[in-house]
């Protein structure tokens, strides 16, 4: 469960998010969608413990991810890029990470097998193209085998196979109780992905609920995201 | 300690280390050498004054090794992927799988300081070494007390550049710095012909530690660079302030500051 509770955050005299609430509920793909510059990376880092935020909260079964005993085994995440560095290769980066929280080595080829990286794994990260780095992301995010993943734009720069191959894994995650939060721009492929929808626009919620609810009278999810965010946009000018 | 481990297979991983521990086992032997050979006459026809420094004015200035190893800890974080592969950084993960940031940090300065200590001892094995090599039967006797003193210099040394890196959060600026300070022109060296407070410097107050012989440390006066200033004990103090305040001042900043900031 992911509770997101009046968050505020603010850099310089710059409002990024104003006071945003939403959850993630368990047993859900929720999508968590939104124009670049929404502020979804942003809400996604505090979750993470990675940026602060100004007030409000941001809770990871109701602790801040401070606080989590296990992070790895709680949450798996997987931001920009691989999040690895360059130099190192797939597998010794993939290692580290099981060393920091306590997992077998064998858990790492069990990753590399599960994300079709196995081939891969002894070339350097910088070797890799968008989609191996985001791969090798997804394998990081599912080292601890974690309740909860959080993923920012997933699918983007994977080719259709891979693209399929999330689409599957996050149903399944989510059928088997786990909880799946995941950002996008890309309406078609989240519309065929989740159960729940939270859609922000200058950091602001400006819809939120099941998928059913948000599409509405509109004919398409992406019909409805642009609806909801072109008309706020309206008002601005 | 997990996260301990974690930062020695993070650092062990990198091909930069190895440049590091490659240059740190052979500079001081190189100065060292190169040192000896010059002073080689002076040392047997009994003129040399500098005999006592033979051995230790390498380990004094071949401390880039050391240096490259505590700036690529921090540096190595920060580097950013290529926008093809997406631009992330590495600290995100690290953040995420460590989620107390005091204790990344001391797993992070644990690992540079158990590194720097191994390499300033495989360092005073090799200058040693060469100074035996060099000079046979006039090698002066090496004193634990200094080689000690020498081994706390490098780590010193290594955590400085750490915790500059820390407050950069970019490599060039502190590698340029450190290793144009260490080995072309000392910062210190310049200042210390303005004002006494030079002998202060982190570099050189760690010098008082293994470079001069303990005889003179009674004897300061001419104000000369080349002469002790403070006892060995009250050098090595002084810098392990400098350490303990910069780690200190770094390891608030770190806290606070949003990773994508």
């Amino acid at each position: 469960m992911l509770t997101i509770n009046s968050l505020v955050k603010r850099r310089g005299s710059q409002q990024i998010l104003s006071g945003i609430s939403f959850e993630a509920r368990p047993g859900r793909v929720t999508g968590f969608l939104g124009p670049n510059g929404a502020g979804k990376s942003s809400t996604l880092r505090i979750l993470l413990g990675l940026d602060r935020a100004t007030s409000g909260s941001a809770l990871i079964q109701g602790k801040p991810y401070a606080e989590l005993h296990h992070p790895l085994a709680t949450v798996g995440a997987a931001l920009d890029g691989s999040g690895a560095h360059p130099m190192r290769t797939g597998r010794a980066h993939l290692r580290w990470i099981a060393r920091a929280a306590g997992l077998p080595r064998s858990r790492v080829e069990e990753v590399l097998e599960l994300t079709g990286l196995s081939d891969a794994a002894g070339k350097r990260v910088r070797n890799y193209s968008l989609g191996m780095g985001k791969r090798l992301g997804m394998a990081a995010a599912l080292l601890g085998d974690p309740d909860i993943l959080i993923l920012d734009e997933p699918v983007n720069g994977l080719d259709p196979e891979g693209i399929r191959w999330i689409r599957t894994f996050l149903r399944k995650r989510a059928e088997s109780g786990h909880t799946v939060l995941l950002s996008s721009h890309l309406m078609g492929e989240l519309a065929e992905t989740v159960d729940d929808v939270v859609i922000i626009k200058q950091g602001t919620i400006v819809a939120a609920g099941t998928l059913q609810e948000v599409i509405g009278r509109h004919s398409s999810l992406e019909e409805a995201f642009f609806a909801l965010t072109m008309e706020k946009a309206g008002d601005g000018v | 300690m997990r996260a301990f481990q974690a930062e020695l297979s993070k650092l062990f991983s990198l091909p930069g280390i190895w440049l590091a521990v490659l240059i740190g086992a052979v500079a001081p032997a190189v100065i060292a050498a190169l040192d000896a050979i010059a002073e080689k006459e002076a040392i047997i026809a009994g003129v040399s004054t500098r005999l006592p420094e033979m051995g230790y004015s390498g380990l004094g200035l071949g401390v880039q090794g050391v240096i490259i190893l505590g700036v690529l800890a921090v540096s190595s974080e920060y580097v950013a992927e290529s926008s093809e592969t997406g631009g992330g950084q590495q600290m995100t993960t690290s953040l995420t799988a460590v989620s107390s940031r005091l204790h990344f940090l001391l797993a992070k300065a644990g690992a540079v300081t158990v590194i720097s200590i191994l390499l300033s001892m495989v360092a005073i094995l090799t200058t040693v070494s060469a100074t035996h090599l060099i000079l046979g039967e006039y090698t002066p006797a090496f004193e634990g007390s200094r080689l000690a003193g020498a081994v706390c210099y490098w780590t010193f040394t290594a955590l400085l550049a750490f915790g500059m890196t820390l407050l950069t959060r970019n490599g060039i600026i502190p590698l340029a710095v450190l290793i144009i300070n260490s080995s072309v022109v000392s910062f210190s060296v310049l200042l210390h012909k303005v004002t006494k407070l030079a002998f202060y410097l982190p570099d050189r107050a760690g010098f008082e530690m293994f470079m001069f012989t303990s005889g003179s440390a009674h004897t300061p006066g001419t104000g000369s660079l080349f002469e002790s200033y403070l006892t060995p004990l009250t050098g090595g103090l002084v810098m392990f302030a400098w350490v303990a305040v910069l780690l200190m001042l770094a390891a608030i900043v770190f806290r606070r500051r949003d990773v994508a900031a």
